[in-house]
């Protein structure tokens, strides 16, 4: 059996930096947003045989003074070029003057967001959150409505939101600093990356604070409660650990093979289930056991 | 039934389940049985845009017009006239429907396998929006107060008077013309108004000018007062005889201050393209000449016209098409028939195409593109295959990771696993059948290899704690009893969290997030079922005493179990 416990120091001093490191980098600079939360277009565009360099592409697009153009490599024959755009006519011009250039091009892919769609996106993500935040604290003060002894069953519900909490700051935080030095955008996909993690965060807080509950209901009261704590700990830590590795696997095989467009989703809920799984070990068993000292103190 | 009986019952139908799930999931296996295969094979997963190519766009209609009452009848007006118009272009299967996102309508058009994205944008952008609409109060909001107009009337008056004094006393007329009057016209001459006939000017003037009984240059001793302002007449020769008699004059305008005379404002009645029955091309004149476009309403058209006609006797009635007026005849009496027409400087092929145009279909309301996805087949395809390989890899991965760790167990996870898998793809098969089907979108995917790794979570707190209860020295069955009893509560638990973001994720309701959330609530309802009953079938059915001399295959030391006794 590990004294899992009693490294609880080393993982809050571990937890508070990131946490801290992740705080720090979202409001210095904050998240890259992608057009789905701008508004604006990203096309993708397969040249047949030589693929134009990025500065002949601005050259061509120079007359029609788009704002915030940009155009970047995508590997193989393709560029992406993306710019605000106010409304469709817009891009029906961008494509005139490279299909004019270009007659071989082929637009493999266009994402257009009006301004007004893209307000409407931001808000639905906003409150897709506050949802998702509601309604799991009230499944956790639902599936810890049992009062257990000798730690209140609210501790448990905040012990799983903390941890869910920590996991998500993470998350976001390394989508801050990935978008400032590798130019990742967020757009609505991370959201839904956002909303899986926070499920999966939960669920397996459960599974370990769920074997608590049933030790200490069990208990002989010889135990000390940090002991049954550490030892449910032990007794679920295979099954967290293997579960994540199942799913760390999948999510792997999306990121390296499941192509560009799932990429950067997958990416986000790697982050965001490895920390789930670690905080679910460290932090939120450690939340318990600390303030059922606490509660001594008094 | 003995509970042995019961459990082989289960077991088969298990094994049905499977075969069953294999058969729709992967018909090819049996190809050489060629009944079986071709009603099998027909079933097809419906795969989304981005991973077929396709066009998603979302058009946003401008509903602040439109009764609130009139709405839905105006989006389905809408969508009926997109349909016409995209069934038209001959896409094989398009899409089209209205949503509602908060308070706003929306219409999306998706078109699977379209080769030219802008030219079936543009046969979309293309639907007329015809409006008719009659005048409504005028806007006097800009006007300048009456009281503030006779100030200023009374003060232009005064300066009349001045200069009229001015004039008399013998000043230099041109140049008091040219310094002081409010005519454009004339002020730069000097006032010269040149020679005219009578009856020329208004009549106050004329009088003055033909009946005044002035003498050439002589300035008329009063200031003379028209609609434009107040005038100093000075007549300077004339020429002629009787009806050829001709007299020229000059004169200064002070002129009077008034409010611009009201511009019509149109406003909606509610008639519009969704009350058109058919175009035509006509000629106003016989011949070919005057092309004109004879409009036809249906039945509520009729009414509509009727009425607007019977009301507005005397006034101009606007016809709006693509919010621009093009043509407002004033209405000489009640048209009940039906009928009007639309007179504008069209040519030939003009009228040609608006007809055509009208007929497939006009909108009550105008529309905006506010969203598009497009994919490019080739792109599409790119993607599911990439996507399918990562499947298999994970899938794969799984399986081998289950057998390592779990042994005989995981042999059974896995089997349940590939069940699991296999029935997810026939529930999108079989979708297609009932009304709620299910597209597979590329996040859809995503969420469907997500899943997989979720999927032996369950089998995994069940082994656990079965591992568990066998190192207490419990029997075998015995443990796998309590292992399935135990670790259910956790399994629940666990997925309630995953079920609730999904459905919010699914309320959220964009393409993307929609596609990810839907294969992830089918994918963790499902697993509950295959990684609980199905393998627990499974192993009832399969173990027995036999395997307690075999533990390795469960991977349980027989040295724990000893440790554990020993206690």
């Amino acid at each position: 059996m590990y004294n899992i416990i009693s490294k609880t120091k080393y993982a809050y001093a571990f937890s508070i930096a990131l946490t801290i490191l992740s705080v720090l980098s979202i409001s210095i600079w904050g998240l890259k947003f992608g057009i789905d939360f701008t508004g604006g277009t990203v096309m993708e565009i397969k040249f047949s045989q030589s693929l134009p360099t990025n500065q002949e592409i601005v050259g061509i697009l120079n007359e029609l003074d788009l704002n915030s153009l940009t155009v970047q490599g995508k590997g193989g024959n393709s560029l992406l070029v993306s710019y605000a755009s106010a409304d469709d006519s817009i891009n029906q011009e961008v494509w005139k003057k490279i299909s004019g250039k270009y007659p071989e091009a082929i637009q493999s892919k266009v994402d257009y967001r009006d301004s007004s769609v893209s307000t409407e996106l931001k808000q639905n993500s906003l409150w897709a959150l506050f949802w998702a935040a509601v309604g799991i604290m009230a499944f956790i003060a639902f599936a810890f409505r049992k009062v257990s002894r000798p730690v209140e069953s609210w501790k448990y519900g905040a012990g799983a939101v903390i941890a869910l909490i920590h996991d998500v700051l993470i998350t976001v935080g390394a989508f801050a600093i990935l978008g400032h030095f590798k130019g990742i955008e967020v757009g609505v996909p991370f959201i839904a990356a956002l909303l899986t993690i926070l499920g999966f965060s939960v669920h397996d807080t459960i599974v370990v604070y769920d074997r608590t509950r049933e030790n200490l209901l069990r208990g002989s009261g010889k135990e000390a409660f940090p002991e049954v704590v550490n030892r449910s700990l032990n007794e679920t830590l295979v099954r967290s650990i293997n579960t994540s590795m199942t799913v760390i696997i999948t999510l792997l095989a999306i990121y390296i093979f499941g192509g560009e467009s799932i990429k950067n989703f997958s990416l986000a809920l790697l982050i965001g289930v490895s920390f789930g799984t670690y905080s679910s070990i460290f932090i939120a068993s450690g939340l318990l056991v600390t303030s059922y000292e606490l509660q001594l103190k008094k | 039934m003995t509970f042995r009986q019961k459990i082989s019952v289960k077991f088969a139908l298990v094994i049905i389940l499977a075969i069953a799930a294999v058969l729709i999931s992967y018909p090819k296996a049996v190809s050489k049985i060629p009944p079986v295969y071709s009603v099998l094979e027909k079933l097809k997963i419906n795969l989304g845009l981005d991973l077929q190519g396709g066009i998603h766009l979302e058009y946003k209609p401008d509903l602040s017009k439109i009764d609130s009452s009139k709405i839905d009848e105006s989006m389905q007006a809408v969508q009926d006239v997109i349909e016409r118009r995209v069934n038209a272009f001959g896409v094989a299967e398009p899409t089209i429907y209205t949503t509602k996102s908060g308070s706003e309508r929306r219409l999306i058009v998706e078109l699977a396998g379209v080769k030219d994205i802008n030219q079936a944008k543009n046969l979309i952008k293309e639907t007329p929006f015809l409006e008719f609409k009659a005048e409504g109060p005028a806007d006097t909001s800009k006007d300048i107060p009456q009281e503030m107009l006779d100030t200023l009337n009374k003060q232009a008056k005064q300066k009349a008077e001045d200069l009229l004094k001015k004039a008399l006393a013998g000043d230099d007329f041109a140049q008091l013309a040219r310094d002081n009057s409010e005519d454009p016209g004339s002020k730069d001459n000097g006032g010269d108004l040149g020679f005219v006939k009578k009856n020329t000017f208004v009549p106050e003037f004329d009088k003055v000018l033909f009946d005044g009984g002035l003498k050439d240059g002589e300035v008329y001793g009063q200031l003379v007062e028209t609609q434009f302002g107040w005038h100093i007449i000075k007549k300077i020769e004339q020429r002629g005889e009787g009806d050829g008699l001709e007299i020229h004059s000059a004169h200064i305008l002070i002129a009077k201050k008034a409010n611009p005379a009201p511009k019509v404002n149109y406003v909606a009645t509610g008639l519009t393209g969704k009350n058109l029955k058919n175009a035509t091309v006509d000629f106003a004149s016989q011949g070919l000449s005057e092309p004109q476009v004879a409009l036809k309403f249906d039945d509520e058209g009729t009414k509509l016209f009727a009425e607007l006609t019977k009301g507005n006797i005397g006034k101009s009635i606007a016809i709006y098409l693509d919010e621009q007026i093009i043509s407002a005849p004033i209405v000489q009496a009640e048209i009940t028939n039906g009928e009007a027409v639309i007179t504008g400087n069209f040519s030939v092929e003009e009228a040609k195409s608006l007809v055509k145009r009208l007929n497939e279909g006009a909108l009550p309301v105008p529309i905006n593109l506010v969203s598009q996805e497009s994919v490019d087949a080739s792109l599409g395809g790119e993607s599911l295959a990439k996507s399918l390989k990562a499947g298999y890899i994970g899938l794969g991965l799984v399986v081998v990771f289950m057998l390592l760790y779990y042994r005989f167990l995981g042999l059974i996870a896995s089997f349940a696993l590939l069940v699991y898998a296999g029935m997810m793809v026939s529930i999108f098969k079989l979708s297609g059948l009932t009304p709620w089907q299910i597209t597979l979108t590329l996040p859809g995917i995503a969420g469907f290899i997500l899943s997989i790794g979720m999927a032996v979570d369950a089998n995994i707190l069940i082994f656990e704690r079965t591992k568990e209860e066998i190192r207490r020295g419990r029997t075998i069955l015995g443990s796998l009893d309590e292992g399935f009893k135990r670790a259910w509560t956790s399994i629940r638990d666990g997925n309630i969290s995953s079920i609730i973001t999904s459905l919010i994720l699914i309320e959220l309701g964009t393409g993307f997030v929609k596609g990810f959330a839907v294969t992830l609530i089918v994918g963790v309802l499902l697993s509950m079922f295959t990684a609980v009953t199905i393998s627990r079938t499974l192993l009832k059915f399969i173990l027995g005493e036999w395997i307690s001399d075999r533990l390795w295959l469960v991977g349980v030391k027989k040295s724990e179990i000893m440790e554990a006794n020993k206690k």
